[in-house]
């Protein structure tokens, strides 16, 4: 993973790629137990080249086919690892990105979304293994409220929050944000 | 609740617990180590046969 990481960074260094940030499974490791993925999804800005309103990851596979590395279905295959580069798809993403902690991994600077936003963003894709990691983050009390709340406000996701607590958490009788 | 399965959840939460607190780069190495057992899981000719069953 470091070298996967190392790769990342030199791509960032030479302009390839703009602010990156680890989400997904690898993401939540980073506040939880580990748990077993395939890939690493790394959430990324890119430039768009020549002021094109298209954003492209061209530059990206180019980069890294042109060294050596190949494809594997939607992901990169990075130092052994598959990696998925993901441009924010709405303004939930964009702001994870832009909020991303800032950690070390063996030496290696990387950045993570934090676990509020990891959390938003399963509620938004709403998969049966969102509703799974969400429930790992409640579980293991490395929510804060006062983040989750506003973020859950900003983006649309309040209701949905309501729902994932009655049927997971709590059931219809009572209620509460922040600890469903 | 047994008492026997009491202790089970009580050991297993203990274990999260500690999983949880190692740094990012110790719960990466596990990561990996996961993801190698999932691969050699994945390329096993059993395997191959049960998913033909399905």
């Amino acid at each position: 993973m470091k070298a996967t990481l190392e790769v990342i960074n030199r791509m960032q260094a030479e302009g390839i790629i703009g602010q990156y940030a680890i989400g997904g499974a690898v993401g939540a490791t980073f506040y939880l137990e580990p748990s077993a993925t395939l890939g690493i999804d790394v959430f990324v800005s890119l430039k768009n080249p020549q002021a094109s309103p298209l954003l492209t990851l061209t530059p990206i596979y180019d980069y890294l086919t042109s060294r050596g590395y190949k494809t594997e279905k939607e992901y990169l295959v990075i130092e052994g690892w598959p990696v998925q580069f993901l441009p924010p798809g709405d303004a939930l993403d964009e702001e994870a990105l832009q909020q991303a902690v800032e950690t070390e991994v063996e030496g290696v600077r990387t950045w993570v979304i934090t676990a509020e936003h990891l959390v938003a963003m399963a509620l938004n894709t709403a998969r049966a293994k969102d509703f799974a990691r969400i429930l790992q983050f409640v579980e293991a009390g490395v929510l804060d409220a006062d983040k989750l709340d506003p973020i859950l406000k900003r983006h649309g996701l309040l209701e949905r929050w309501e729902q994932f607590g009655v049927k997971f958490l709590r059931g219809p009788d009572a209620s509460g944000r922040g600890n469903p | 609740m047994s008492d026997w399965m009491r202790k089970v959840l009580e050991r297993k939460r203990a274990t999260r617990q500690r999983l949880q607190a190692l740094s990012f780069s110790e719960k990466l190495k596990l990561l990996e180590k996961l993801r190698e057992r999932n691969l050699v899981i994945a390329r096993s000719p059993l395997r191959r046969q049960q998913h033909h069953k399905v």
